[in-house]
């Protein structure tokens, strides 16, 4: 580090080297994957299938699986309201995108718009009970709304449309995104979107409102009393996260080939919940990390240990309640000032 | 009285709204329908209410959201089927259980050694996980040698659906009695007590104020005693102990079955809260998350020991009798015959089912209401609910009590997991659709008010009872010929539905008070 950071350009690499690192490792990881395993590059771009082309099969998961966690991450973390239902935000996703493109027949671009205007339609709906109920009561709603579109969508009337409780199979994705073929491009129309996304929810939770529904986490009396009208400020938060989760919910319906109903049911908020738990409650990019560990975790106990894995993944859990409740994200940010200071220890003993 | 009208005029309409549309839901049925539905209304009333009285109760004392409730309901019941139909199993475990508990049984002991022994720094932080450590190896030496008489999920003829049929037909029979070739005997049960001591010593460890005064307690040492007489006891007298309980018939069976599932409940209620929950007082939330992790691993459990296919566990013979007067056309028939249904104007209604559950439903609503009302512990159970702080500067003990509560409220989801198993049968999910069930009865009833419990538990019941009966027989809409049916998935969202309609009029539920 000879380099003195004197431009503003230097400056902005110098304080996000960690994030541009990251960046740089995820566009390059089909690639590394594939050197790796013997594949040139141009194998990689033709879509040759081998261990890359499954590594960026579960590096999409783990994006969409982030993007649902950030989603939940800024009710729960950021303005501090538990949602127990909020996996029918991912599933209205899912399956308006499955039914749109399957039994409508919509475009791709018409299909998304449906399923934005259907995330705005339930964040207002969620924003109705709002005003009403609040804290354990709240929870309490919104596990009812939730279940309530699980057993819709589980009833065998819907059956013809959503599929019951087999899933909805068959939901055949425009040729250019089609997983199967064109899975680079999918990967990294994923990572844009998530980064952008990312992005978005910084520059939210650091714009004044973002501020307004931190101070609603902490104390909403006093923020009231402060003249904000806190309703107002919840049901932005609540949209953006509608948007969010619905869009996540649109990319899942596209990547994988069944929509099980389990991602409409209480389960998978416990997912969410597990996963910014990991990462780091209220720190966004705890919700990115959780899910990496999530996922990589879920799946390596799958693979070697098999039918119990949830019994682990439960254990997990406890432990990281009882013994790391700030996460990830968040230990290392209250442990990073003595690890520096470790660090900068061990330079003054080797001179 | 023009007062009290002002004051609840929502809930006095609200009420009367439910009213009206339960006696018009009622109109269109012929009698025998109306009785068999409030019946079985009741019934899963008060199998909701068991669980629902037990969570209120936990959450207004303690303040804490138990998501695991439901799969303790659900473990109760597994326990209390393991009891009833092997009686063997049940036996050969009690030794070892015994055993490893009566370390736990000494812990006022250890303090008083730790002090005595002198130990350098390095040693004191390394020793509680050492011994930690080699009572965990012992125990995972022993313990899968050690031989219990077992049901094998794996294969059909010994898994636990065949058992249960077994027993319907009237055998328990204690398959072969395992024995002891993998390990002596005395060497099993040597080892199980040290390690349990040893186990027992460490984490005792982890807490002491060296400045505290310790006393010998010797009720410690009478507990001790006890549990190692009973292991001991067990061990020696294992195979006329499992004849005599299999002579004792199925009337018996279940009822010591209904004692050890709510015992066994109790227990690991007060396990849970003393060593997992206590910690977490000072953080709300992570208490949520905690019970949600440890739901999770009980339903894991399950799974493995009790495998997934869903069984059914017999009744035991008492409502389960036949012959030519079945039906019983009255009650002294009945008594006289046993017979499984009896018939009430004109309806062909299930004895334990339909009947012995409500009454036991009722017998608790009041035993409790009576513990509630009329203790000095339920007194302070009702004065921490409204202000722990305020009792707590009372000099009175709440943590002790907190534990006794949370003992008590996963005693009673045990209670009625075990009451509930021969009506509803055993699988995985019996405690997911419940636990639903009586969130939805207190969100309704009041989150925490033991009437309001009972209320919306009963109005739950109803509800779901009355739309899976409609969905038979149809519902003739109004000035149309079009006869609606409610399809099955609809009984859940009915009652979610008015859950949240009832909130959204009442946010604190019917009979909650207004914080």
């Amino acid at each position: 580090m000879t380099q003195q950071p004197n431009s503003r350009m230097s400056a902005f690499f110098l304080t996000n080297r960690a994030a541009l690192f990251t960046l740089l490792a995820l566009i390059l990881l089909p690639f590394i994957v594939g050197l790796m395993d013997g594949e040139s590059p141009m194998l990689v771009f033709a879509n040759q299938s081998g261990n890359s082309k499954f590594a960026q099969g579960l590096a999409i998961e783990i994006f969409i699986l982030a993007l649902y966690a950030l989603s939940f991450d800024l009710i729960f973390g950021i303005t501090g309201m538990l949602s127990f239902g909020h996996s029918m935000f991912f599933g209205v996703g899912a399956y308006l995108t499955g039914i749109s493109l399957k039994t409508l027949g919509l475009s791709l671009p018409a299909t998304l718009g449906l399923v934005f205007i259907a995330a705005i339609v339930q964040a207002v709906l969620f924003g109705l009970v709002l005003p009403r109920v609040k804290g354990i009561t709240f929870a309490l709603v919104t596990l009812g709304l939730g279940s309530v579109f699980h057993i819709v969508v589980m009833s065998s009337e819907m059956g013809p449309y959503t599929g019951a409780d087999v899933g909805l199979q068959g939901v055949i994705a425009p040729a250019f995104i089609s997983p199967a073929n064109e899975r680079l491009r999918f990967y990294f129309i994923a990572l844009t979107i998530l980064i952008l996304v990312y992005l978005l929810y910084k520059r939210f939770v650091d714009s004044p409102t973002g501020r307004v529904c931190i101070a609603i986490r902490e104390n909403e009396g006093r923020a009231r009393m402060l003249g904000y009208n806190t309703f107002y400020f919840k049901l932005a938060a609540l949209t953006l996260s509608s948007l969010t989760a619905a869009l996540a919910g649109f990319m899942h319906a596209i990547y994988q080939p069944i929509v099980s109903p389990n991602v409409a049911s209480m389960g998978f908020t416990v997912t969410a919940l597990l996963i910014i738990l990991i990462g780091g409650v209220g720190t966004l990019n705890g919700a990115l990390i959780g899910a990496v560990v999530y996922r990589l975790l879920d799946f390596g106990l799958r693979r070697y240990i098999g039918e119990s894995a949830s019994f682990i993944s439960g254990t997990v859990y406890v432990l990281f309640v009882l013994f790391i409740p700030f996460g990830i994200v968040g230990t290392w940010k209250t442990k990073s000032f003595q690890v520096k200071q470790g660090w900068d220890r061990l330079r003054k003993l080797f001179g | 009285m023009n007062s009290f009208l002002r004051k609840n005029t929502v809930l006095l309409i609200t009420l009367a709204d439910i009213t009206a549309l339960f006696i018009a839901a009622a109109q269109g049925m012929e009698k025998k329908d109306f009785v068999i539905t409030l019946l079985r209304g009741l019934a899963v009333g008060s199998i909701t209410f068991l669980v629902a009285s037990g969570f209120s109760l936990i959450f207004g004392l303690l303040d804490v959201l138990n998501l695991a409730h439901g799969t303790l309901f659900m473990i109760g019941a597994y326990i209390g089927w393991t009891v009833f139909v092997r009686p063997d199993t049940f036996v050969d475990l009690l030794t070892p259980l015994a055993l490893i508990l009566s370390g736990f049984a000494l812990r006022d002991v250890y303090p008083l050694l730790a002090t005595r022994i002198r130990l350098g720094l390095s040693m004191k932080r390394i020793l509680p996980w050492a011994l930690i450590l080699v009572s965990i190896l012992i125990f995972s030496y022993i313990l899968p040698r050690y031989p219990i008489s077992f049901w094998d999920i794996g294969t059909y003829g010994q898994s636990p659906v065949t058992y249960s049929f077994l027993a319907d037909q009237g055998t328990r029979l204690p398959a072969q009695v395992a024995l002891f070739t993998e390990i002596s005997a005395p060497l099993a049960l040597i080892g199980l007590l040290f390690a349990s001591i040893i186990g027992a010593f460490g984490i005792s460890l982890f807490n002491i104020e060296t400045q505290q005064q310790f006393k010998l307690n010797w009720k410690n040492f009478i507990g001790f005693a006890i549990l190692l007489i009973v292991a001991l006891f067990v061990f020696i007298f294992n195979e006329s102990l499992t004849t005599a309980l299999t002579g004792l018939g199925s009337n018996w069976l279940f009822l010591i079955a209904v004692v050890v599932a709510t015992l066994s409940g109790a227990g690991l209620g007060a396990l849970i809260e003393s060593t997992l929950i206590r910690p977490l007082y000072i953080r709300p939330i992570y208490q949520l998350m905690l019970t949600l992790g440890m739901s999770a691993i009980g339903i894991e459990i399950v799974r493995a020991i009790w495998g997934r296919p869903e069984f059914v566990m017999p009744k035991p013979a008492f409502f389960n009798g036949s012959s030519e007067v079945c039906p019983a056309a009255n009650f002294a028939d009945w008594w006289a015959h046993n017979c499984s249904t009896i018939l009430l104007l004109d309806g062909r209604v299930r004895v334990y089912n339909e009947i012995f559950i409500p009454i036991i439903g009722v017998v608790v609503l009041i035993s409790i209401w009576m513990l509630l009302q009329r203790t000095r512990l339920g007194m302070v159970i009702r004065a921490g609910v409204q202000d722990r702080e305020m009792v707590e500067a009372l000099g009175i003990n709440v943590r002790r009590v907190f534990t006794m509560v949370f003992s008590l409220g996963v005693g009673l989801a045990a209670l009625g997991g075990i009451l509930a198993a021969p009506s509803m049968g055993l699988s995985n999910a019996m405690g997911e659709s419940l636990f639903l069930n009586a969130l939805i009865a207190l969100a309704i009833g009041g989150l925490t008010n033991y009437p309001g419990a009972a209320l919306g538990s009963v109005l739950v019941g109803l509800i779901q009872q009355f739309i899976i009966k409609y969905g038979q027989i149809g519902i003739a809409i109004p000035f149309t010929d079009i006869i609606f049916k409610p399809t099955p998935p609809i009984v859940p969202a009915s009652t979610v539905l008015l859950m949240v309609i009832i909130l959204l009029i009442l946010p604190n539920g019917l009979l909650g008070k207004k914080e």
